[in-house]
């Protein structure tokens, strides 16, 4: 059976491969550029300059990077279980090139936009959990598995505010596929309706990244590596090329739903060119703020984050699910969203600063080491 | 040796008006104290058997309050023996006190003052790895800075050897014959 | 299961849960991701709880007081730098005061005000070391670690100029100074303080009234005044539960009488409180920079007339204490005449602090324990000797 692919009509496995081929392309050169640029923006929050020597302004950095990681001997703890400690890369790599394919880059340029696109992207990128635990676990070292276990009820706890918010936008929308989704958005972006669903989406996806100020998984005893202690050389890279593909999945994801995608404000109009200028300037927002917050802001604890998602995110983002529910069932205009939308992002706000502020009594405290008598 | 027979002894070289003398021998009444004026401190002389008593009356008495342990160390007096010496001081009073106890060569033992202020742990710790002194009733006796097992060689007492500054620079990494 | 306990007595489970655990032997190793320095402690966990501390240290001990006892009184100069090296003109301050205390030295004004000067500056940079390091254990990534030590550079910049080191100035001598400083001293004081300031207000916009900040200090690490005061505390670590004792204003020297400053006390004693004490103590500091540089003579000497070229010291021992970054900094000297110490015992605030380390960190989460560690401002150094 043939298909069509950029006008020429191929056969459906060889288009399908070809596809997967230009995502895995796109992919590592997303990545290259991602290291690079988050290494040059964070030397500039912190007054310095980054990476200049390795080619001009430093741009070949991240192949310089690629090849000393390649370069690298691949130890293996001898107690490592070897099924788990070598699948483990590959099972937090493969969900997030999974995500790539509903994604849509430019108006008909995308793998295969799925009817059910955003439950398949919540879905797939929940994979890559499993693969944490079987790094972690398998590597037979107390840190790894400490890491690992804070990023499984880490990545599970934020699960739901995601799930539920991309729930509350598809409702609004009245459909799953990203194309369509995109395609309503050509007069307004959904971040107007939605503001608090954005807000939350944002939170709950820096949560699943790992990301600042969410990753003490990763940062176990302050950059002691987490999970991936005992990786190193190429299998190491494989965790940090997941974790920028899952940024740049997630950044493209965020800007379909909420910021209009490819066609907010003028992209059907000015054909292709302009319609992936604007893909890349919002992944780029994204990637941008996300760096910003992650170099400015200190590291949540991991009682303070589940406590954060369970007990301030979840049942706000239940609060906007009904809220829709009501606007849309009783035909009101959307402005009432906008209403509430705003007073919900206040109002998180508001919780967040005062709940994260509150003290905490340690739960023991020891009497003293010896009293007056003698020991 | 009462207070009356050491300032009996020698009158001229005690001057001790400005110190606190007066206050600490009311508190260490019964316990044999000899006072001796420091460059900044008073200085008092306690026999080991009776050094925890007089510390701990100097930290519950009201008026003293020596609540603070500033130091704890000891000096090898060779044939004279160690000398443990104890730096109080007082936050409320802000006074200071050093309190020095005489231990003989064959008996390098004294009674730990970590009943009296924790802080002595792992100053006591410190003292009786480096100069072989035994504290009684120390609920922690590991070593604190020297590796664990070595527990025979006290290395700041002064007939462990250290080579002389020469020695050490003109061979580069030569170590004396003599030495560790 | 892959985790199991190392050497040493297991943890007790808990028998009111229902199922058995056991709890975990983490080894926080001498290799520390943290700039402490090098420093171990195990923490028994009972999933992220830690139940015990148990520190170990040593690493980094060279025998400082006993090499002193084979050098004369100028050699051991510079093995007191090394004992503190982040504060190293106030180590050498001690020292230098202790031998002038027992060989009854006369210090000339100029030179006290110049220490004054310098050991105030080496205050801010150690403080600013503490900030960078706090920063990187409470999870930010680099920036208040870069922003504290671009300030804390200009203050190195300035220290290289006056003594010629970055770090382990060997300036002081007992009697006053090594040589004159440059002639633009005060200029050079007075612009590196102008930037310093900003650097501080920077700085405490970045960190003091972050939510996130606080939430991870806040009620965590507390002690209380009674316990630090029986742990022997000293230092910003113990002001922060409510004891005022600052050596500064106790037992003043050199001429802090006559310097108007405040010594900042705060009563939560917990870790957020050790950094806003230190914080206050930067501008404390700053002020007393500039009182100095008011008062201090142009011209004069730095040494007294009549130096012997070897100083001997008479018989006699004195314990003389300073206000370090840290704590209280002591010199325990005892000499038997000669030029060189019969007993040089180093008293160090670290040490005593990091004994209450147990006390502050059991009950909390593991996270926790290294946020408690930093807090305390420990250097590796001070504590090993």
């Amino acid at each position: 059976m043939n298909v069509d692919l950029f006008g020429g009509s191929v056969n459906v496995w060889l288009d399908a491969f070809i596809r997967l081929q230009l995502i895995v392309l796109l992919m590592t050169v997303v990545v290259m550029g991602y290291t690079y640029l988050e290494r040059k923006i964070v030397a500039r929050f912190n007054q310095r300059v980054g990476p200049q020597k390795t080619g001009p302004f430093g741009l070949l950095q991240a192949v310089a990077d690629a090849l000393k990681l390649v370069g690298k001997e691949d130890l293996r703890p001898r107690s490592a279980d070897p099924w788990t400690f070598e699948l483990g890369p590959y099972f937090v790599f493969i969900p997030v090139l999974m995500g790539f394919v509903i994604v849509p880059f430019m108006a008909d340029w995308n793998i295969r936009l799925l009817e059910l696109g955003l439950i398949y992207f919540v879905a797939v990128s929940g994979l890559s959990i499993i693969g944490w635990v079987m790094a972690g676990w398998g590597s037979d070292n107390r840190y790894a598995l400490l890491g690992a276990l804070r990023a499984v009820a880490q990545g599970i706890s934020y699960e739901l505010p995601l799930v539920l918010s991309v729930i509350a936008l598809a409702m609004f929308a009245g459909t799953y596929n990203l194309g369509l989704i995109v395609e309503q958005q050509d007069q307004v972006p959904y971040i107007v309706w939605q503001p608090m669903t954005a807000m939350i989406f944002f939170i709950a996806a820096l949560a699943e990244l790992n990301r600042a100020p969410f990753d003490i998984p990763v940062g176990e005893s302050e950059v002691a590596g987490g999970p991936f202690i005992e990786y190193s050389g190429i299998r190491w890279s494989m965790f940090q090329l997941a974790e920028y593909a899952a940024i740049f999945v997630m950044s493209i994801v965020f800007s379909s739903i909420f910021l209009g995608g490819y066609i907010w404000p003028f992209g059907e109009e000015l054909g292709v060119g302009f319609q992936l200028l604007l893909t890349g300037a919002k992944a780029l927002l994204f990637f941008f703020v996300i760096v910003w917050i992650r170099v400015s802001v200190p590291r949540l604890r991991i009682d303070q984050l589940m406590a954060y998602s369970w007990k301030v995110l979840l049942p706000l983002t239940l609060a906007q699910v009904m809220v829709n529910g009501l606007v849309l069932v009783n035909g009101w205009s959307e402005v009432v969203l906008l209403v509430t939308g705003l007073i919900g992002c206040a109002a998180l706000v508001m919780i967040t600063s005062r709940a994260v502020v509150r003290p905490r009594m340690p739960a023991m405290r020891t009497a003293p080491a010896m009293q007056g008598e003698a020991a | 040796m009462t207070n009356e027979n050491t300032e009996a002894a020698a009158p001229e070289e005690l001057d001790l008006s400005g110190t606190i003398w007066a206050e600490v021998d009311r508190v260490l009444s019964g316990v044999t104290a000899r006072p001796e004026p420091g460059a900044l401190d008073l200085i008092v002389h306690i026999p080991p058997d009776e050094v925890i008593m007089g510390l701990r009356r100097l930290k519950t008495d009201e008026a003293l309050d020596f609540n603070y342990l500033r130091s704890l160390t000891a000096v090898d007096l060779e044939e004279d023996g160690m000398d443990v010496v104890y730096h109080l001081f007082s936050t409320n009073t802000k006074q200071n006190l050093t309190v020095k106890t005489r231990l003989d060569n064959d008996n390098l033992a004294v009674d730990t003052a970590t009943t009296v202020w924790r802080a002595a742990n792992w100053l006591e710790r410190e003292t009786a790895e480096m100069f072989g002194i035994r504290f009684n009733g120390h609920p922690d006796p590991r070593t604190l800075l020297m590796p664990e097992d070595m527990t025979d060689t006290f290395p700041l007492r002064k007939a462990h050897p250290l080579a002389e500054i020469e020695i050490l620079q003109g061979e580069g990494m030569g170590y004396p014959e003599e030495g560790e | 299961m892959v985790a199991t306990p190392e050497v040493g007595p297991p943890g007790v489970g808990h028998p009111e849960a229902e199922f058995q655990t056991q709890d975990l032997l983490l080894n926080v190793g001498p290799q520390h991701p943290s700039t402490h320095g090098v420093f171990r402690m195990v923490l028994q966990v009972d999933g992220e709880v830690v139940r015990d501390v148990i520190p170990y240290i040593g690493y980094l001990h060279r025998g400082a007081e006993k090499l002193c006892e084979t050098m004369d009184y100028r050699q051991g100069i510079g093995f007191m730098d090394r004992t503190e090296y982040l504060a190293a003109f106030n180590a050498e301050l001690s020292y230098v005061m202790a031998v002038e205390k027992l060989a009854e030295i006369e210090v000339p004004e100029r030179a006290q005000w110049i220490r004054m000067i310098l050991c105030e500056m080496n205050r801010l940079s150690s403080h600013f070391m503490f900030m960078g390091a706090f920063g990187i254990d409470v999870g930010v990534f680099a920036t208040p670690f870069i922003y504290a030590w671009k300030e804390r550079e200009q203050l190195i910049d300035l220290f290289e100029e006056v003594s010629g080191d970055r770090m382990m100035y060997a300036y002081f001598r007992p009697g006053g100074l090594a040589w004159d400083v440059p002639a633009n001293f005060k200029q050079r004081v007075r612009e590196v303080l102008e930037s310093t300031k900003v650097g501080i207000k920077d700085f405490d916009g970045l960190l003091t009234t972050n939510e996130i900040f606080r939430a991870r200090t806040q009620g965590v690490g507390y002690i209380s005044a009674e316990d630090a005061i029986d742990w022997g505390m000293s230092g910003p670590s113990i002001r922060a539960s409510g004891v005022n004792i600052d050596v500064r204003k106790d037992e003043p020297y050199m001429f802090y009488d006559q310097i108007d400053f405040n010594v900042p006390t705060r009563t939560e004693g917990d870790v957020y409180a050790r950094y806003a004490c230190r914080m206050d103590e930067m501008w404390e500091s700053v002020r007393i920079i500039e009182q100095c540089l008011e008062k201090m003579p142009d011209y004069g000497p730095i040494m007294p007339e009549k130096m012997p070229r070897m100083l001997r010291t008479p018989p006699g021992e004195v314990y003389l204490r300073t206000e370090a970054p840290r704590g209280e900094y002591g010199i325990y000297l005892v000499s038997e005449g000669g030029n060189r110490p019969y007993r040089l015992k180093v008293r160090s605030a670290c040490l005593s602090n990091l004994q209450a380390l147990k006390d502050m960190s059991v009950g909390h989460y593991m996270a926790d324990a290294i946020i408690v560690l930093g807090s305390i401002d420990i250097v590796l150094s001070e504590v090993d000797r």
